[in-house]
């Protein structure tokens, strides 16, 4: 029996980015949206996972409900393996000890470069500032997998970004290490409230890959202010599960200060 | 040898490091003083106008917002910040005319600061969360630069100092950012004694790095206990004394922010900051809360409470970790 369920599209967005971490691996954890993310994922699926934030938590198991600022307070740095400080958290980074990064943007563009600084006018002069790179430049520097979590709006991929915060694969394939940058790192999947890309292993082009059950091609990239390469066959992801959504509703966030978003319906 | 390929042109606070040295030699004292003293007396003591000031640790967690407040009070001014975590300080600071540029980090709760900044009223450069931990550990280190792999390729190098050169090593490219030695640290502390040792209880951001490298130091603690507690357990000790001007108790100091494992975040009150979006709010808040009381603990007494405080006080129910 097909059966509907509702969700919002942020909902989906946090669930279809919990699916993509692996067991045993370690994630260098932004802030915001990829924090849900990680408690979701360490609570369904990867229960080895070891999060890392940039204030020197390491391994922590956040207490739910997770209460919006406290970045840094005992709720998301309860029960961490190692307390330390920023300059020993972005070592682990820099030494090569974070599998995936995970990361928010304002703004990204078809090689993954992340603007999250200023929109409209120059840096000098912008029309709307932004918080900036944060850790965020050296997630997106050092890890080796980087996932951008982002809402699908149109007007947020460009096909260049007023400004790089934090690097995707620059202008193309070997420009990260022609910059400096470690070896085999960069942008790994961008992760939307309506689809999933990645990036092509030779052009390093970002790649529509799969979009939410009911959305056509069409329907995902029309918006879009640059056209992405679309993978051979674009595979279906399912809506968020009963799991995803008891979880994030009843113990991530019952307050629904961030999951909440533009409803949505899908069969599940 | 070390040609320069790339390289940011905007003004950075900078000292050579024999400079710094002959400052620690010559006017950080290593002899064990009785250092408390009040906030108004610390800050007009230590802080001066064009003061470079760095702090730790965020306006939610940690933060030295009593010590803050008090900058703002002595209308201190043309005061350049370097902020990590900097969401409520940074527009608090512009706001009241405070200061004139702050070197980010991520400047954060956007209203009131992004307006300030898109109307040119503070100054933002962009050194990245690390690029700033990682000039301060260099201040701290006594070099006057460490290399780094990380804000390479982006435009934050444009819009900071940093400089990229081909790795003697490597021979690739390779950013380096320069010591930074601030004339102040703000720490706020689980407790300290009058000497100035100090302790944190829960992750920082760079507290002993900011504090060996800072001119002057501002330890404003919830508690202050007996010289001995620290030497019965050494392993917590997170800053020593000779590193620290004056101490200040302050409880509750890093209201309306949380103290790990003492009192919770006020939500009300930080959602009340969240608000200010134009200048006549902020001069309401301000007077209100700042210039309106004359020190931290009438601010407590008067606009915070008793009853408020005990019920941030019984919220803090997570102490695992924390001694």
């Amino acid at each position: 029996m097909p059966r509907t369920v509702e969700f919002t599209d942020t909902e989906f967005m946090i669930a279809q980015a919990a699916r993509l971490l692996e067991d045993g691996k370690s994630i260098f954890v932004g802030w915001g949206i990829p924090q849900i993310v990680a408690i979701l994922a360490q609570k369904l699926y990867v229960p080895n996972v070891i999060q890392l934030f940039e204030f020197g938590a390491i391994g922590p198991q956040s207490v739910l409900p997770f209460v919006r600022g406290t970045m840094g307070g005992p709720q998301n740095t309860f029960r961490s393996l190692q307390w330390l400080n920023m300059n020993w958290a972005f070592s682990y980074s820099a030494a090569g000890y974070m599998d995936y990064g995970m990361l928010g943007a304002l703004q990204v563009d078809p090689y993954g470069n992340i603007n999250s600084t200023y929109l409209g006018g120059t840096f000098e002069n912008p029309e709307r500032r932004f918080a900036g790179s944060g850790g965020g430049n050296q997630v997106a520097s050092h890890c080796w997998r980087t996932i951008i979590v982002i809402k699908h709006e149109g007007r947020r991929f460009v096909p260049k970004v007023e400004f790089i915060t934090s690097p995707g694969y620059l202008s193309g394939p070997g420009a990260r290490e022609a910059a400096g940058l470690p070896r085999n790192t960069g942008p790994y999947r961008v992760v939307t409230s309506r689809a999933l890309f990645g990036f092509d292993e030779r052009t390093k082009e970002m790649t529509l890959l799969s979009v939410l059950r009911g959305f056509s091609v069409e329907e995902v990239t029309r918006d879009m202010a640059f056209r992405p390469l679309i993978a051979e066959t674009v595979t279906e992801i399912h809506p968020p599960t009963e799991d995803e959504l008891r979880l994030l509703r009843d113990e991530i966030d019952p307050s629904r200060i961030i999951i909440r978003g533009e409803k949505m319906t899908a069969i599940a | 040898m070390s040609r320069i390929r790339k390289e940011g042109k905007v003004e950075y606070r900078f000292e050579h490091p024999d400079e710094f040295r002959e400052f620690v030699r010559d006017r950080k004292s290593r002899n064990p003083t009785d250092k408390l003293c009040s906030a108004k007396e610390a800050v007009s003591r230590f802080v001066g106008d064009g003061d470079y000031i760095v702090y730790d640790f965020s306006s939610l967690t940690r933060g030295p917002q009593s010590l803050i407040r008090e900058v703002i009070r002595q209308k201190k001014r043309d005061l350049w910040i370097g902020a990590e975590f900097t969401l409520h300080e940074s527009a608090l600071l512009t706001g009241a005319g405070c200061a004139s540029r702050i070197d980010v980090g991520f400047l954060g709760y956007g209203n009131y600061i992004g307006q300030a900044v898109c109307e040119g009223r503070v100054k933002v450069y962009e050194w990245t969360n690390g690029g700033l931990a990682s000039r301060i550990l260099a201040g701290a280190r006594g070099v006057s630069f460490l290399p780094t792999r990380d804000l390479l390729g982006t435009d934050n190098l444009a819009v900071s100092a940093a400089k990229v050169i081909e790795d003697p090593y490597t021979r690739q490219p390779v950013c380096l950012v320069p010591a930074l030695n601030p004339d102040v640290a703000f720490i706020h502390v689980h407790q300290a004694d009058v000497r100035g040792d100090a302790r944190i209880f829960g992750t920082n951001l760079f507290a002993l790095e900011a504090a060996m490298a800072s001119h002057r130091v501002i330890v404003s603690a919830e508690e202050i206990v007996s010289p001995d507690e620290f030497r019965k357990d050494p392993m917590r000790t997170t800053i020593p004394y000779f590193l620290v001007d004056a101490v200040v108790h302050a409880p509750f100091g890093a209201y309306p922010g949380a103290m790990p494992a003492r009192y919770e975040i006020d939500l009300e009150h930080v959602d009340r900051l969240n608000a200010i979006r134009n200048d006549e709010r902020m001069q309401e808040y301000l007077e209100e809360n700042i210039y309106g009381v004359a020190d931290h603990e009438e601010f407590l007494d008067k606009r915070v409470g008793a009853a408020k405080m005990k019920e941030l006080r019984s919220r803090a129910t997570i102490i695992e970790g924390y001694r």
